[in-house]
């Protein structure tokens, strides 16, 4: 038997499953982030946050809980909140907590992984992301701003000279005045800010389902077995895989629940990689931060999952 | 624009009824309510053309957004596969997607469910033995210190506790499911509701190259979805028929025949003894869940 055989029919049915099932919780997440947008004020992030550092840490990895957003979301927001004077470790660590610990992403992933410990697989996913978050926000507290930041995004900080459009950005007063400001303005505007997070992330949702569904219905998975029963190698392989896919944080556990031959600690580690790091995140945090910062924290993630997977599969596994 | 598509196709699918083939009952309603949210934002658009805009450039964090390319091609992505799909999506797999995954002939590797209610007992029936699910294996001796029964010596239940939750046919057979059959080989107290006694069940024939010496048996394949069809598992009991059905492979049949659970590979296996295969129409839902 072929180790590849594709038939469309095939491809078509599994693309508008992985669609239908993981669209309405894009647009929930959309719509959470486009009303965060229109109606929560950023000064008011900044006046709840406590003032010892480790406590700041520890609260913005939480925040994703009361401002759901999408990793990609997250990456646009963090701009506008570091200019608004939040802390970069504490920007830096809620970027990296809010596409894992929301109760978007709970809910989803608690739903997909009905009949298969639910449960676990979401608290397991909430605080082990919470922890990477709170790790990376306390490992770059050192680190001065003109080290992480891309020179663009250094000049648009307040007290300093903005040059360029590129990485720009703007205060309150730009938000778009099509409607007012009253509360039908900000309807408006969270119908606005959602519509383009939707379409925006949901481009790389339609291309990460296809590739699963590629994967799904044309590879002969027998062939994953040595891949899939070998533990450190299926854990590896699921986070390559959460690379490549680029699914959204909000869906992606119902991919991850997919790969049956795989097992929990693999699609955990799936879980926790793919919304810190993978093909469209390494381009969006490079709009933000500098190359190099942005290679070093994908590689450390890689490792450190890999690690934590790898010992939590003893348990996991058995 | 791409709203609205969105918009027509999520609620044709639910509308049609054609989204059944796609996703368990649960999740069938966050697409219809989906549907209608993405028509209500296309027509915020549609009456509010200002709205439209992504966002001013200096605020525009969209950078598929920013250049007419980017929203082109964003546009192709995100329309052509979806409705390219949704007009040659079948109701079920093809036969080489099921190759691909490899159908289950146990329950074993499934997710781990209760019995469907439809088949479940209202209340544990009283046993006074404790059943072993393999007799090959030895047992616990009980308290008193005599030997568990194993499945086969347990003694049948009374023909009318079954007959008092198990759903029957107009021609009295125990209308059960391929998965049934299958959980029921896992189980002891459900295969002893089933075994010996005559059932009929509907599914698609494939050969069976795995328990086939004699080569009269086929397998009778369904898929069995846990969330989405992209997680869907096939799923199959074996056919021992003495007579080769004459329908070709991936077409939908009716078998009526009595229940075995032969230990087979070291494993109880569900084997339906046909009495008769008949080609039949396809299920309204082609997914079993």
């Amino acid at each position: 038997m072929s180790w590849f055989s594709f038939h469309f029919t095939d491809f078509a049915l599994s693309f508008l499953s992985i669609i239908f099932e993981g669209i309405p919780f894009l647009l929930l997440g959309s719509l959470a982030s486009g009303a965060v947008e229109a109606f929560v004020p950023r000064e008011s992030i900044t006046r709840w946050l406590p003032k010892n550092f480790a406590a700041a840490i520890m609260v913005s990895a939480l925040l994703g809980l009361v401002l759901p957003m999408c990793e990609c979301a997250s990456v646009v927001i963090i701009r506008r909140l570091i200019r608004k004077g939040l802390p970069l470790p504490c920007a830096i660590t809620y970027m990296m907590a809010a596409p894992i610990v929301s109760p978007v992403v709970a809910l989803s992933t608690y739903v997909a992984f009905r009949g298969q410990s639910p449960l676990e697989m979401t608290l397991l996913r909430m605080v082990l992301g919470f922890l990477i978050a709170v790790g990376i926000g306390l490992a770059v507290r050192d680190f001065p701003a003109e080290k992480l930041l891309q020179p663009a995004m250094l000049d648009s900080l307040p007290g300093r000279r903005r040059t360029g459009l590129s990485m720009a950005v703007a205060g309150d007063d730009a938000v778009l005045n099509l409607t007012g400001g009253g509360v039908r303005g900000k309807l408006f505007r969270t119908v606005q800010s959602a519509t383009s997070d939707f379409l925006d992330v949901t481009f790389f949702f339609v291309i990460g389902a296809a590739i699963a569904s590629t994967f799904n219905t044309a590879v002969n998975q027998s062939l994953l077995v040595p891949v899939a029963t070998n533990p450190a190698l299926s854990v590896m392989a699921m986070m390559l895989l959460a690379f490549m896919l680029a699914i959204c944080s909000s869906t992606n556990a119902f991919i991850a629940v997919s790969f049956r031959m795989f097992p929990p600690s693999a699609k955990l580690a799936f879980l926790l990689f793919g919304p810190l790091f993978d093909t469209k995140l390494f381009f969006l945090y490079g709009a933000v931060f500098r190359r190099w910062f942005v290679l070093t924290l994908g590689i450390g993630l890689f490792i450190v999952i890999a690690l934590i997977c790898n010992h939590l599969g003893l348990i996991l596994n058995t | 624009m791409t709203l609205l598509a969105w918009s027509a196709v999520l609620l044709f699918f639910c509308l049609s009824g054609r989204i059944a083939s796609f996703l368990i009952p649960a999740f069938r309603v966050n697409v219809l309510l989906a549907g209608l949210v993405f028509l209500v934002m296309a027509c915020c658009f549609l009456f509010l053309p200002g709205v439209a805009q992504c966002c001013d450039d200096e605020l525009c964090g969209h950078p598929l957004g920013r250049w007419k390319f980017g929203r082109i091609v964003t546009f192709l992505i995100l329309l052509l596969p979806m409705v390219t799909a949704a007009m040659f999506s079948p109701k079920n797999f093809g036969a080489a997607a099921i190759l691909n995954r490899g159908i289950a002939t146990d329950a074993a590797g499934l997710v781990q469910r209760s019995a469907p209610a439809r088949i479940r007992p209202p209340q544990p029936l009283p046993s006074a033995q404790p059943v072993v699910d393999n007799p090959a294996e030895p047992a616990l001796p009980t308290k008193n210190g005599s030997q568990p029964a194993t499945a086969a010596a347990t003694p049948a239940p009374a023909q009318t506790a079954a007959d008092d939750y198990l759903p029957k046919s107009k021609d009295g057979n125990i209308v059960v499911q391929v998965i049934d059959l299958l959980y029921a080989a896992q189980d002891s107290s459900m295969r002893a509701d089933f075994e010996g006694k005559t059932v009929e069940t509907i599914g698609q024939l494939m050969p069976d190259d795995t328990h086939n010496g004699n080569g009269n048996r086929f397998k009778l394949m369904r898929m069995f979805m846990y969330c989405c069809a992209a997680d869907a598992k096939p799923i199959a009991a074996v056919v021992e028929s003495p007579q080769q059905p004459t329908a070709p492979e991936m077409a939908w049949v009716k078998v009526v025949g009595k229940v075995d659970f032969p230990i087979e590979g070291g494993r109880t296996i569900a084997v339906l003894k046909a009495t008769s295969v008949k080609q039949t129409d396809p299920p309204a839902e082609t997914m079993l869940y």
